[in-house]
């Protein structure tokens, strides 16, 4: 348990797909323009990767080593499908919310990815751990992203509407003097590329440590 | 054999998928189609002012227009419901907006459309349209560049110039077309 337990927490903060493999940046760097298109992204991503990760996992054995890919593929895109026929069929308002992003998520390469580099060589219990601790890790990373470019290129934050409550928390000075290239491509790789310093600095200064303690 | 049985097993697998997805299909379909029958019936009642709305007409030889239905008010024609398709950023743009016998627009909402999310995607909000009501007249043209608005509303469509010009084309020759009936 106490391995399913760290291949859970990996995905969240030492192998982040975002900012430690970078992994899925084409979605990451276009939906982050509001909070709300973040956590729904991340949650179509953990839904897909998790049943992907099952799938391929209980399939490694049959499935031949020179077509496991095309066969990653048809399992992934159809996985997505049943999720867009799914919310459209039945949960339209988040279906509408989702929008052109469901579809994307069959070209996220993080699901992908986890597929080939642990979906195949797991069993099938690690492989579902992996899948949410990355879909877990993908959503606070798009998240974090999202609060900072919506903030200060919007001066908003929003969440779903709720009943009467239209989602939108205003931020005070940014409400009224935006810096707009925050919400532009622009203002994402910008961002990005700070985050990416962090956390590089973050990783190396913890390895640090480890080699004095080691010391 | 080894590449017949590779095949085989590829084949199998798609096989298994198209199967589940076309008893899927079959099973989701009828609440999908009431659902988006169901959108269309919403968007047009909401943009009918409360007047009655009458049978569909199809519109051939517009580049804009793409069907009508008058409205009427106690028996009297006051105005007609158009579908205007344009283009955007992220392609075809659905629109249903009513115009008054003048070719004034009075409601307009964005139905379809594949826009980026909190971009171009704004367009789809209640308020979105506000700007041009009233509009279509030749003192009050349909506002076809950021420089006609407010500068509040300049502001509002800032970043997404191009779906907010796909969706003047289409406002503008809806006008056009009403004005010509």
């Amino acid at each position: 348990m106490k391995a399913n337990i760290k291949e859970l927490t990996k995905g969240i903060f030492k192998e982040n797909p975002t900012f430690i493999i970078m992994l899925g940046m084409c979605p990451t760097l276009a939906v982050t323009t509001q909070l709300v298109n973040a956590i729904g992204m991340g949650a179509g991503v953990l839904f897909v990767l998790l049943f992907s990760n099952i799938f391929i996992s209980l399939l490694k054995n049959v499935i031949p080593n020179s077509v496991r890919i095309p066969c990653y593929v048809v399992v992934i895109a159809s996985f997505v499908t049943i999720v867009q026929m799914v919310f459209h069929a039945y949960l339209p308002s988040i279906y509408e919310a989702l929008g052109v992003y469901l579809p994307l998520i069959v070209v996220n390469c993080i699901i992908l990815g986890r597929a080939e580099a642990f979906a195949n060589k797991n069993t099938v219990l690690d492989s579902a751990f992996d899948a949410i601790g990355m879909g877990i890790g993908f959503t606070l990373a798009l998240s974090l992203i999202a609060i900072i470019r919506e903030s200060f290129g919007a001066g908003t934050i929003t969440f779903f509407a709720i009943g009467g409550w239209d989602g939108i928390i205003k931020v005070p000075f940014f409400n009224k003097w935006p810096i707009r290239v925050m919400t532009l491509a622009a203002g994402a790789l910008l961002l990005m590329g700070y985050l990416k310093a962090f956390f590089n600095w973050n990783t190396e200064r913890k390895a640090r440590k480890a080699e004095e303690v080691k010391a | 054999m080894k590449y017949v049985k590779t095949a085989l097993i590829l084949a199998a697998i798609c096989a298994v998928a198209a199967v589940v997805l076309a008893t899927l299909n079959m099973v989701t379909e009828p609440a999908i189609e009431k659902y988006e029958n169901q959108k269309v019936l919403s968007a047009l009642e909401s943009v009918s002012n409360g007047m009655d709305i009458g049978d569909m007409k199809t519109v051939d030889g517009d580049a804009y227009v793409q069907y009508l239905y008058p409205l009427t008010k106690n028996g009297k024609t006051g105005g007609y419901i158009l579908g205007l398709s344009s283009i955007g950023y992220g392609g075809e743009l659905g629109i249903i907006a009513s115009f008054d016998t003048d070719g004034l627009v009075m409601n307009a909402i964005l139905v379809s459309d594949s826009e980026t999310p909190g971009v171009g995607k704004k367009a789809e909000a209640k308020g979105y349209m506000d700007k041009f009501i009233g509009t279509g007249s030749d003192s009050n043209p349909v506002p076809t560049s950021k420089s006609m608005l407010s500068d509040a509303d300049a502001a509002a469509v800032s970043g997404a110039t191009i779906t907010y010009t796909g969706i003047t084309k289409a406002l503008k020759a809806g006008s056009a077309y009403v004005r010509s009936l």
